[in-house]
């Protein structure tokens, strides 16, 4: 159990930069998620602090001592590994006392110890197993276990679930976390899955072009998204160009007026799908205040069982999706009719038009 | 900035970059280069000069022997080539019996060291060969096996299963589909393989016949054996060196300098050739083979086994000569073990210091292989890069240029300083460890390093890593490299023969003595020693290889 403090921390290519800056607090006992598209830097930030990469600035302190100039051998980081590496020519209790045998701990302690760890992950009944003999779930649990079993200050996996069927991925998850849990050790977990990262996380660290986009609850990682990049790489969003039309900032696509205080320059309003809902036949000027109703055409609606998705294009050309309840006379209506997309204005927000473009 | 090491801290596998790097200098370029000066200073003044060439170009004696090198390197390889692909051909697509036993006795032919089936051909077809005897008893005059034609011949029958193994791995791996593609637009069976098949197999048989070509360029036993008048570079390379001994070996070095040229220039046309030739191919459709009937199938399968027969000929006639009754040099009539007698007594220091000197360089091989194998896999710098190039060096050094370069950097000034002994287990050691490396480092290429950081995480060293993990793991890869090490150690001949004095005589060259002498007896008891190990180690290979084959290429 240890706080991590990284700072400053950079790493270039050559000309490349692969982490630009990142400065991030971790405090004891977190589970700390870096989540980002392929090549966001998430994995090598994970090295660098197992000491695999060398940092070219910063530093990374554990419980307030700094271990970034320590071999990688010294920094008692234990890691586990996206394609497990699981010696293959060492059983299951060899491998899980491969750590325990490098700290000199007593034959018999390991033994024990061994033992324990193994019915932790639920891998008791197989600890003379060679590693060949046992399915990907289960060398992954024996990656977990060679990494606890060591105690060490912070834990690191790298993608520890992504080769792992789906079924599977989501009880492991719900797994490591009880473990995590149990141990109230600081773990740093890396993936690309949205989905994953919301679910176990204490701390959500979303990563784009080496850089911390936003770190944060998943709820406020989900609903309040720091930028642009954070809105559409955390669940879907649909993004609807933003004019100022007499003072006032209305939709393009429609003209409903939707704020009265944005800065000067592009802006575009983000709504996520599943806070749309779909009116086909009713008059949109009916609604609330509180709503805005955007006119479409729809182009495709796929029925995709518990829910439907509604593919559409506005007045103006931009496509937009809404996800729903499945109902019959939404899946019913022909290619190109008319509908209205409503939307609660409270759940409308707004980021500058670019990439990384911050809220406003 | 030469060599890109990691910036803050050199760790223990930079120092061992270094070390590699420090050795390969000290053992290999520091003699290449060697000789590739001393071919340019003047013996007598000191000075630098191109007089050294333009007598090489400009006198008959060299240029004769440029000529003949060539020539029989190029006719070797064609014969190599016209044997190898159609075995390669027939073994794949139709259905041989015994295809098996084909590949392995290729392999055996592959690893037995050529001037025995050189002198092998002498007892058929030499002055008083069996076969020369046999014709002349029926009175036709046949012509001997000495001269070009029977160099040829030898290189032929010896180098065709390089040709043939990589153009059987090459042909296993064409998609079936290319050659139904062909069929179907209209190509006769014979068209098809022009065609389509062969291009499609054309890197694989172009690096073969490189293998060949520089191997016959560097073949020193054969010509020395059969040439009888006919030289060839190596052969004027080891008179030169020993007419020049007490000066400095201009002319040696000279035409080493040449032979190292043809061999470089040989490489490179074959990788500018290559370089646009890259055939991606799904496997999804695997080329099948079919079964012959009538005449057609007794055609291949009395080629395909003709072939390793005539090439396993040699072998078979020395073991057979080697329990013959011999009376001194003379063959008496019968069977008796008077040869192996002889080797008690007249050879026990050649079989001790054959083994003793392979046994240290392959040990030494072993030990190195692996630590350069992780270097050139796993280290992305310069270095690695520069490394695993180098590995590439000794086969394209001729044994006689390499010994010449030792003589040159390790005797001159220090006459007593490294021994023979010292200098035979460096050269074996030098110039067999890519065999070594090259085996370590594929199996290397298959262990992901994933695995080597799990261990260093759990708090493992980058030594004890590599020693706990990486070692049992790459184990097999070890030993396959250490047994061809070991194969071509024992056997080798071209560099022995002039780092040798009379307490470092190996087998090799006591054969080579012995076939000079006529002593055919002991040389063919010797030699069935040399080929007993060479075929326990191939036995070995084949129990711990993964691919029986590509061990071997």
């Amino acid at each position: 159990m240890a706080s991590v403090e990284i700072s400053g921390l950079r790493k270039l290519y050559g000309d490349v930069v692969a982490l630009s800056d990142i400065s991030i607090s971790i405090p004891s006992g977190t589970f700390y998620t870096l989540l980002g598209p392929s090549g966001c830097g998430k994995t090598t930030l994970l090295r660098t602090i197992a000491g695999f990469h060398q940092q070219s600035a910063g530093q990374i302190a554990v419980d307030g001592s700094s271990i970034e100039h320590l071999p990688a051998h010294q920094r008692d980081v234990a890691m586990v590994f996206q394609d497990y590496a699981v010696f293959p020519h060492l059983s299951v209790r060899d491998n899980v006392a491969f750590g325990l045998k490098q700290r000199r701990i007593p034959a018999k302690e390991i033994t024990r110890q061994v033992e324990e760890v193994l019915e932790v992950v639920e891998l008791g009944k197989f600890v003379d197993r060679m590693p060949h003999e046992l399915s990907g779930g289960q060398q992954q649990r024996v990656g977990l276990a060679r990494a606890i079993v060591v105690r060490p200050k912070v834990l690191l996996m790298d993608e520890p679930l992504s080769n792992l069927d789906a079924r599977l991925r989501v009880d492991l998850r719900a797994e490591l976390r009880r473990i995590q849990r149990d141990l109230g050790i600081t773990t740093i977990y890396v993936t690309h899955d949205q989905e994953e990262a919301l679910a176990m996380s204490d701390v959500v660290c979303v990563m784009e072009g080496g850089i911390i986009q936003q770190a944060a609850t998943p709820l406020d990682v989900y609903l309040r998204p720091s930028n642009r990049f954070v809105a559409s790489f955390v669940g879907a969003n649909n993004f609807l160009q933003v004019g100022n039309f007499k003072g006032e900032c209305v939709l393009k696509c429609c003209g409903s007026s939707v704020s009265q205080h944005l800065p000067a320059g592009p802006v575009v309003c983000a709504l996520r799908p599943e806070d749309i809902s779909v009116k086909v036949d009713e008059d949109p000027s009916s609604l609330l205040n509180t709503e805005i109703s955007i006119p479409v055409q729809i182009k495709e609606v796929s029925f995709i069982g518990r829910e439907m998705e509604i593919f559409a294009t506005t007045d103006n050309g931009e496509a937009i999706k809404a996800v729903g309840r499945s109902d019959s006379k939404v899946i019913a209506l022909p290619v190109d009719s008319r509908a209205w997309f409503c939307v609660e204005r409270q759940n409308l927000s707004f980021f500058r038009d670019s990439e990384l473009g911050e809220r406003v | 900035m030469a060599f890109s090491f990691p910036r803050h801290r050199p760790d223990f596998w930079t120092w061992i970059t270094i070390s590699i790097v420090a050795v390969l200098c000290i053992l290999l370029i520091l003699p290449i280069l060697r000789v590739l000066t001393l071919g340019f200073i003047d013996p007598d003044t000191g000075s630098l000069t191109l007089d050294n060439f333009i007598e090489v170009f400009t006198r008959n004696y060299y240029l004769n022997g440029l000529k003949n090198t060539l020539f029989v390197g190029a006719l070797g390889t064609l014969g190599a080539c016209l044997i190898g692909i159609p075995l390669a051909f027939f073994t794949t697509r139709f259905l041989i019996t015994g295809k098996t036993l084909i590949s392995t006795l290729a392999i055996l032919v592959l690893v037995s060291p050529p001037f025995i089936s050189a002198y092998a051909w002498i007892m058929m077809m030499g002055s008083n060969g069996v076969i020369t005897n046999f014709f002349g008893g029926i009175g036709i005059n046949i012509p001997t096996i000495y001269g070009a034609h029977g160099i040829i011949l030898v290189f032929s029958l010896k180098f065709f299963p390089f040709i043939f193994l990589m153009t059987q791995t090459a042909l296993t791996a064409v998609n079936k589909s290319f050659e139904d593609a062909a069929e179907n637009l209209g190509c006769s069976p014979w068209q098809r393989f022009v065609k389509v098949t062969l291009p499609l197999v054309f890197p694989a048989v172009s690096t073969g016949a490189i293998i060949c070509f520089v191997l016959s360029i560097a073949d020193f036993g054969t010509p020395a054996i059969l040439g009888r008048g006919f030289r060839t570079l190596s052969t004027i390379a080891l008179s030169a060196y020993r007419s020049e001994l007490g000066g400095p070996p201009t002319m040696a070095v000279t035409v080493s300098i040449l032979m190292m040229a043809i061999s470089m220039i040989a490489l490179v046309a074959q990788r500018r050739i290559l370089a646009n030739r890259r055939y991606a191919s799904s496997l999804t459709n695997l080329p099948v083979a079919v079964k012959l009937s009538g005449w057609k199938n007794a055609a291949v399968h009395f080629f395909s086994h003709g072939i390793v027969f005539l090439a396993m000929l040699p072998s078979a006639v020395v073991v057979y000569t080697s329990f013959l009754k011999t009376k001194g040099p003379v063959f008496v009539g019968g069977f008796g073990l008077e040869s192996y007698d002889r080797i008690w007594r007249d050879a026990p220091d050649a079989i001790y210091n054959s083994f003793l000197f392979a046994i240290i360089a392959v040990t030494f091989i072993t030990i190195t292989s692996g630590l350069i194998s992780y270097v050139i896999v796993r280290r992305d710098t310069k270095a690695a890069a520069a490394i695993d190039f180098l590995m590439m060096v000794p086969y394209l050094v001729p044994g006689v240029v390499m010994a010449i370069g030792f003589v040159t950097v390790f005797r001159n000034g220090m006459p007593n300083f490294f021994g023979p002994a010292f200098l035979l287990v460096m050269i074996y050691y030098i110039r067999r460890l890519p065999y070594g490396v090259r085996s370590t480092t594929s199996s290397l290429r298959q262990i992901k390093p994933s695995l080597e950081e799990a261990a260093v995480n759990l708090g493992a060293t980058p030594l004890g890593a590599f020693v706990k993990i990486t070692v049992p793991l790459i184990f097999p890869g070890i030993v396959v490299g250490a047994l061809m090490g070991f194969i071509t150690a024992i056997n080798e001949l071209s560099s022995t023969l002039i780092l040798y004095d009379a307490g470092t005589i190996t087998m090799p060259v006591k054969v080579y003595l012995a076939v000079l002498d006529g002593e055919f007896g002991l040389a063919a008891a010797l030699s069935t020693i040399l080929l007993l190990s060479t075929g326990a180690c191939v036995y070995a290979v084949f129990r711990f290889a993964e691919n029986r084959n590509s061990a071997f290429i």
